[in-house]
């Protein structure tokens, strides 16, 4: 198969970025729950 | 008061303090100097290379010296919050920007004016033909700089970090405007001597575009 | 906080098993292309992603003319969205374009019409995003990320011609133009079925980031009423 490596890592290439994104915006979602206990945390102490 | 005698009115105001400090002609036209001096300096202005750059040179001198001046325009402004004060006065948005739009390209205007010679001299190109259709190219492209430059001026005024913002929001869609100056001007210093009619129709065509853009937007780029 | 519903749940499994399938498509369905060979088989993703960066772009364009005509919220998060998800689709584009540019050509880049134009889209996205970072205030990020999401897609037919008639002018070697002619039917399946999950990953990707926008206002509103609610007397610790 000639320039396989190259389509390989293109594939990958591909889905390490939609993965990395799709983990970025997962990880800001969770930042902001923490955030959202956080204050109704502070909220229902007082 | 009807949208011609606004605009003028805000154009008269920047000319007015334009002409009595001379802050952004003095600096524009040191800073386009300073840079036709370094390309000097970094492309031999005697090889024949660098004529061939020399399109491109002109075209990012007056990019950059554009959008430094731009700067230097809202700044003023953000010293004495005269923009408040605008704001408040009854006349259309649109008049307000369009002032500041053709005061900031009245003032570059001026500079490529003065500063075409010079870089003839340096570059031992003769303009005797040509001169009119660049100056027409010239202001045409710097036309396009001041509309989108004096909106995002607005735009940015109360941001973070704005004097790193407004070239990094403005260079990337001034971009047409670049490719379509450099190649008409290419055209129009080489063997032909032609003015491409493509290049002339894509400048003006951006020009009218985002002028449009700015009347139809105006109202929500001046308010609070 | 409502957790993603059931719909999109069965969506998101359903996009992982099409893009699963495509992947297997694209490598052993497809028909070997006569002169590129293998390498060919990158304009299935490729081409698809572009198209639905294109797509997001264009959306974010609707949704910033539709947050200055209503301004309601809720358009200025579908704008941040979708050209957020945009510039990741896009993102992809430019980064197989050399990977594909390498082997058939013996060059990482080139200034041809399709590489030019992504790359000014990238830059304009990204200063999209960067500008929302910069002004604090959510209604005037809004309303200024609205006019600038205007601007820069008014840019793109503008930069497209321009690039075209440059490198009209230029010839280059040219990426994405053959394979796009003449593409025997099998391939046009796979390119379809491809394009499919890319679109669903696409809506997916926008959806989780229109939520996260939702909920920072959701946020916002409930910090700024707990600030102004008046601060516990102090007495209640003395007297237990």
């Amino acid at each position: 198969m000639r320039n396989f490596w190259s389509i390989l890592i293109a594939y990958l290439a591909a889905w390490a970025i939609f993965f990395g994104y799709y983990v970025s915006v997962g990880r800001r979602l969770t930042r902001l729950e923490a955030d959202f206990r956080r204050l109704k945390q502070r909220a229902g102490r007082d | 008061m009807n949208l011609a005698r606004s605009a003028g009115l805000v154009f008269g105001k920047e000319l007015r303090i334009e002409l009595r400090t001379h802050d952004l002609t003095h600096t524009v036209l040191f800073f386009v100097l300073m840079v036709a001096g370094l390309f000097s300096f970094a492309f031999d202005p005697s090889s024949t290379e660098s004529r061939v750059i020399l399109p491109g040179l002109i075209w990012i001198a007056f990019f950059f010296a554009g959008t430094l001046m731009l700067q230097l325009c809202f700044v003023r402004e953000q010293v004495n919050d005269t923009l408040a004060a605008l704001r408040l006065a009854p006349i259309d948005p649109f008049a307000i920007l369009l002032g500041k739009i053709l005061a900031n390209f009245g003032f570059l205007a001026v500079t490529e004016i003065v500063f075409v010679p010079v870089f003839s001299l340096f570059y031992n190109v003769s303009l005797g033909g040509v001169l009119g259709r660049l100056m027409l190219l010239l202001f045409l492209g710097t036309f396009g700089l001041a509309v989108p430059g004096t909106v995002f001026s607005a735009m940015t005024a109360q941001a973070r970090m704005r004097e790193l913002l407004l070239p990094l929001l403005l260079l990337p869609v001034l971009a047409p405007v670049l490719i379509a100056g450099v190649e008409a001007t290419a055209a129009l210093l080489g063997p032909g001597h032609a003015l491409e009619r493509e290049w002339v129709v894509m400048l003006a065509g951006f020009d009218l575009i985002f002028l449009t853009a700015t009347w139809l937007l105006a109202g929500f780029l001046v308010e609070e | 906080m409502k957790p993603s519903g059931r719909a999109w749940q069965l969506t998101a499994i359903a996009t992982a098993i099409v893009t699963a399938l495509g992947g297997y498509a694209i490598f052993f369905v497809a028909p070997r292309e006569e002169t590129m060979g293998q390498i060919q088989r990158i304009f299935y993703f490729h081409a698809g992603t572009g198209i639905c960066a294109y797509l997001g772009f264009f959306v974010s364009f609707l949704a910033s003319i539709g947050y200055l005509a209503s301004r309601q919220s809720e358009w200025d998060w579908m704008a941040v969205a979708t050209a957020e998800v945009g510039l990741a689709f896009n993102t992809v584009v430019l980064v197989t374009g050399p990977i594909w540019a390498k082997p058939v050509w013996g060059i990482w880049w080139t200034w041809d019409a399709r590489l030019t134009l992504d790359f000014i889209l990238e830059l304009l996205y990204i200063a999209y995003l960067l500008l929302r970072t910069m002004v604090a205030e959510p209604e005037r990020r809004a309303l200024v990320s609205g006019v600038f999401g205007i601007f820069a897609f008014l840019d793109v037919p503008l930069s497209y011609f321009s690039i075209r008639w440059w490198r009209t002018e230029h010839p280059q070697p040219v990426i994405g133009g053959g394979p796009g002619t003449g593409m025997a039917p099998m391939m046009w399946y796979v390119f379809l079925f491809t394009g499919i999950g890319l679109l669903a990953l696409m809506a997916i990707l926008s959806r989780e980031r229109y939520r996260l926008e939702a909920l920072r206002h959701e946020f916002a509103e409930l910090a700024a009423g707990a600030e102004d609610e008046p601060e516990p007397v102090e007495t209640k610790g003395l007297s237990r």
